[in-house]
C-alpha cells in the first residue's frame, strides 16, 4: 500500500513539475545520474578459503543506480539497488535482489526559505549525536527515513526542521516497526544580529522513537526521546563548541541474533557531553576534542541494539580518533560501545579526548627547506567510565561524572610531509597505540603496537609518477608483527597500477604467516572510474568514518565501476 | 516491481534534455559558519575549481597542497578560485579548520558533513575535481595523481585565454 501510494505520489509530482515547466518555460531541468557497481569473484587459494555457507555464491555484486531530476524549485529522485546474485560478503542479509532503495520528491524554495521533502530523506541534527540518517555503501549503511520533512528558515540565519517517518532497515521499503519524529532549531546569532568579529551559533534538537512493545513488555514505554542543546563560538583564531544530549530511559538489551533479549525491567537513561576547543592561524592549528557519554546509542527497533551491520542506528556516535591513511595504521581501530551492557563485559560508558596539532615550518628555514615542511601530531586517550555500585545479578550499575576507569584505547602519531624538489615528495610517520582488544571487540587480550611508515613520490615526464610506501607494525600480542610494501605507477593522467603486500610474518601461528598481496589497476576518465584488482583481503574491520563492518578473509578478483552524468 | 523500475527509467530518459547546470540547489555551511548556496558557482566569469576532499584522504591533501604551491599564479594569471568541499563527517570534521590553517591553504572551505552535495552530484570517491567556467564544466576528474594539476592548468588556460 505504502509503495503504491509513493509511486503514485512520485509520478504525480513528476507530471506536476513537467506541467509547471511548460507553463513557466524559463528554467530548464537538470538530470543527474550516478552509477556504481562493486563486484567480487571469490576464488579460494591454497591458504585462504571462504566458508561453505558463503561459497554458495562465489560471484557477488552490489549495484546502485541513482537518478535525480532538478527542475525549478523541485527535485525528484530514485535510487535502485541491486544485490545480485547476492550481496558482497558480510553485508546485511536484508540487502537482497533488486529493489528501490530510496525515492523522494522535494520542494526547495530558497527565496522564501521553505524546504519540503516527501519520501526517503537523509538528515543530520547538529553533529549527529541525536540523529543522523545517511548512506555509506562501503559499509552497507543506508538508514534513510521514509516519511516527511519540512525545513523553514524563518529569519535569515535561523532554521527550523521537523520530520517524521519510519527508518529503512533493509531494502527501500523494509521499514522499522517504529516511528521516528524529530525537530531541530539552528540559529546563527551572529548572522541575525550582524556581529562582525564574532561567530555565534546555537541549536537544539528533539528526537523521539515510538515503538510499542507493550503486548510483550507492559512496563516498557512506547516513547523514547533524546534532547540536545549545542553552541559554537569563534573569535579571531579561537573557537569553542559544546553539545549536550539527554536520552530518556530505555531497556537493556543483551545477546546477539536469536539469543537477543530485551530486559524490560532494567532501564537506563543516557547522556553525552561533547566539547571542542581550538586555535588556529596561518601555519598553525590546534584542536582538542573531549567527550563523556553513557548509554547514548539508539536503534529504530530495540532488538537491533548492537547488531553487527549497523542496521537501524538512529544517531551517530563515532569513535573520536584520527582516521589514518596507511594500511598498517588501520589494523587496530578503536570502536566504541554506545549502550550500557553487562555481557560479556560490563560497559557503563566512555570518557576521553583527542588532540590534533598542525604546524608548517616556513619556506626558507632550516627545517622548512625550499618548499616548507608540514608537521601533524595527533593523539587520543579513551577510557571506560568506572562502573560503580555494580550488581551483576540485578544488572545494576552507576557512574560518576569524572570517574576514569580502565583504558580502552590510546594513540599518538607524528607525521611529516615534505616536498623536496620538483620531482620528489615524501611522507614519514611514527605511531604508537594501545588497544584493549578484550573490551573493544568483546574477545580477549590487550596490545601495544607501533607503526613506522615512509612514502616517496617521484614525478617525471608530464604527469607520470612512481609512489613507494614502506610500513612496519610491531605488536606485542594478537597477530604480532606486520610488514608492508606498496608500489604504484602512474603512466598518465588516466591510468594507474599498483602492487601491494601486507605480510604478517610475526604471527605465532606459522600457518597464519600469510602474504596479503594485491595487484591491480584503474582507469579514470572524466567522471568515470574503472578499477580492477586481484589478491587477498585481510579479514577484520573495514572502518569508514568511525563506523566499522567486519569482513572475512577472502581471495579473488574485485571490480569497481563508477560513473555519473 | 520490474515494470515500475522500467517506467522510472523511461521517465528519466524523457526528462534528460536541456542545458545542464552542474551545481544543484544545495546550501551548506562554510568554515565561518555562513550559509553558501553552491548553485552560485554555476555562472561565474572566472574559473571555479570545485575540489571534494577529506582530512583522511592522502591524495586529496596532495592535490590541494600541489595547487597551493601554484595558487597565487593561478589566481593572478587565470583568475581561478578554488572551493574545497570537505566531506569529513562529525568524526573528523573538527580537524578541518586546524588542518586548513596549518597548511596555510587560502581556499574557500565548505562543509558537506552529511554528504548532501556529494550525493546530489553522485560522487563516489574523493578526490573529485570539477572546474566550472561561464556555466560550463571544462574539467572533471575522479582521482588525483601527481602532476594532474598541470593538466588542469592547461585546460583552464586554454579556455580563459580564448
Amino acid at each position: 500500500m505504502i509503495r503504491k501510494l509513493t509511486c503514485l505520489f512520485f509520478f504525480g509530482a513528476t507530471f506536476f513539475a513537467l506541467a509547471q515547466e511548460n507553463e513557466q518555460n524559463k528554467n530548464q531541468g537538470q538530470l543527474n545520474v550516478g552509477i556504481e557497481s562493486n563486484s567480487q569473484w571469490y576464488i579460494d587459494d591454497d591458504k585462504i578459503k571462504i566458508s561453505e555457507i558463503d561459497a554458495v555464491e562465489r560471484f557477488r555484486s552490489n549495484n546502485y543506480i541513482k537518478a535525480d531530476y532538478f527542475i525549478s524549485k523541485w527535485e525528484f529522485g530514485v535510487q535502485i539497488e541491486s544485490y545480485s546474485p547476492m550481496a558482497l560478503l558480510n553485508y546485511a542479509p536484508e540487502l537482497d535482489k533488486t529493489h528501490i532503495g530510496t525515492m523522494y520528491a522535494r520542494y526547495n524554495n530558497t527565496d522564501i526559505g521553505l524546504d519540503i521533502t516527501a519520501g526517503h530523506f537523509y538528515e543530520q541534527f547538529g553533529s549527529g549525536l541525536v540523529l543522523r540518517s545517511w548512506e555509506d555503501r562501503q559499509l552497507g549503511i543506508n538508514n534513510a527515513i521514509f516519511g516527511g520533512r519540512i525545513g523553514y528558515e524563518f529569519v535569515k540565519g535561523a532554521r527550523a526542521t521537523i520530520l517524521g517517518g519510519r527508518q529503512r532497515i533493509g531494502m527501500g521499503f523494509d521499514l522499522a516497526d517504529s516511528f521516528i519524529s524529530g525537530a531541530d532549531v539552528d540559529i546563527s546569532i551572529s548572522d541575525i544580529s550582524n556581529m562582525e568579529n564574532v561567530e555565534l551559533n546555537v541549536g537544539t534538537s528533539f528526537v523521539g522513537r515510538y515503538e510499542n512493545l507493550q503486548d510483550k513488555y507492559p512496563t516498557l514505554d512506547k516513547m523514547t526521546t533524546m534532547h540536545s542543546v549545542r553552541a559554537d563560538v569563534a573569535k579571531g583564531g579561537f573557537y569553542a563548541g559544546a553539545e549536550y544530549v539527554y536520552k530518556s530511559k530505555d531497556a537493556l538489551v543483551e545477546g546477539q541474533g536469536a539469543l537477543k533479549t530485551i530486559l524490560a525491567e532494567k532501564q537506563y537513561d543516557g547522556n553525552a557531553l561533547l566539547i571542542n576547543l581550538g586555535y588556529s592561524q596561518r601555519g598553525f592549528g590546534l584542536d582538542v576534542n573531549l567527550r563523556r557519554m553513557e548509554n547514548i546509542g539508539m536503534y529504530s527497533e530495540r532488538d537491533l541494539n548492537g547488531n553487527t551491520f549497523n542496521t537501524g542506528v538512529v544517531n551517530y556516535v563515532p569513535a573520536l580518533t584520527k582516521q589514518y591513511d596507511y594500511a598498517l595504521q588501520n589494523i587496530y581501530v578503536y570502536q566504541v560501545a554506545t549502550t550500557t551492557g553487562f555481557s560479556p563485559y560490563v560497559k557503563a560508558g566512555e570518557i576521553g579526548g583527542q588532540f590534533d596539532l598542525f604546524y608548517q615550518f616556513k619556506r626558507g628555514t632550516t627545517l622548512g627547506g625550499k618548499y616548507g615542511t608540514y608537521l601533524a601530531v595527533n593523539g587520543s586517550f579513551w577510557n571506560a567510565l568506572e562502573p560503580q555500585d555494580l550488581d551483576l545479578d540485578q544488572r545494576q550499575v552507576s557512574t560518576g561524572f569524572f570517574d576514569f576507569g580502565r583504558k580502552y584505547y590510546n594513540d599518538l602519531a607524528i607525521e611529516t610531509r615534505k616536498k623536496i624538489s620538483d620531482k620528489w615528495q615524501t611522507v614519514f610517520l611514527v605511531m604508537g597505540q594501545y588497544y584493549n582488544q578484550k573490551y573493544i571487540e568483546d574477545t580477549t587480550g590487550e596490545h601495544k603496537a607501533y607503526v613506522v611508515a615512509g612514502e616517496a613520490i617521484y614525478k617525471f615526464g608530464d604527469a607520470q609518477s612512481i609512489r613507494v610506501i614502506g610500513q612496519h607494525l610491531w605488536a606485542d600480542g594478537d597477530k604480532k608483527n606486520w610488514a608492508s610494501a606498496t608500489l604504484e605507477y602512474v603512466p598518465s593522467l588516466n591510468w594507474s597500477f599498483f602492487l601491494q603486500d601486507l605480510y604478517n610474518y610475526g604471527n605465532d601461528n606459522k600457518e597464519a604467516q600469510l602474504h596479503y598481496y594485491n595487484l591491480g589497476g584503474a582507469y579514470t576518465h572524466g567522471s568515470t572510474r574503472i578499477g580492477m584488482s586481484y589478491g587477498r583481503q585481510r579479514g577484520g574491520m573495514i572502518c569508514v568514518g568511525g563506523v566499522c563492518r567486519w569482513v572475512p578473509e577472502s581471495s579473488g578478483l574485485t571490480i569497481n565501476i563508477s560513473t555519473n552524468f | 516491481m520490474k515494470k515500475t523500475i522500467l517506467l522510472l527509467f523511461l521517465f528519466v530518459g524523457i526528462l534528460s534534455f536541456g542545458q545542464q547546470n552542474k551545481m544543484p540547489n544545495v546550501t551548506l555551511k562554510n568554515l565561518d559558519g555562513k550559509n553558501v548556496n553552491v548553485s552560485k558557482y554555476n555562472n561565474t566569469n572566472h574559473p571555479v575549481i570545485i575540489s571534494f576532499w577529506a582530512t583522511w584522504c592522502g591524495p586529496c591533501i596532495n592535490e590541494l597542497s600541489a595547487i597551493h604551491n601554484v595558487y597565487q599564479d593561478w589566481q593572478d594569471e587565470l583568475g581561478a578560485e578554488l572551493v574545497a568541499i570537505s566531506i569529513d563527517d562529525a568524526r573528523t570534521q573538527k580537524r578541518v579548520r586546524p588542518m586548513v590553517n596549518g597548511k596555510g591553504w587560502e581556499y574557500e572551505i565548505i562543509l558537506d558533513d552529511n554528504h548532501n552535495l556529494k550525493r546530489a552530484l553522485n560522487i563516489i570517491n574523493v578526490p573529485y575535481t570539477i572546474v566550472l567556467y561561464k556555466g560550463e564544466v571544462i574539467f572533471e576528474h575522479s582521482n588525483y595523481t601527481p602532476g594532474a594539476e598541470r593538466e588542469m592548468y592547461n585546460v583552464i588556460k586554454s579556455k580563459v585565454k580564448k
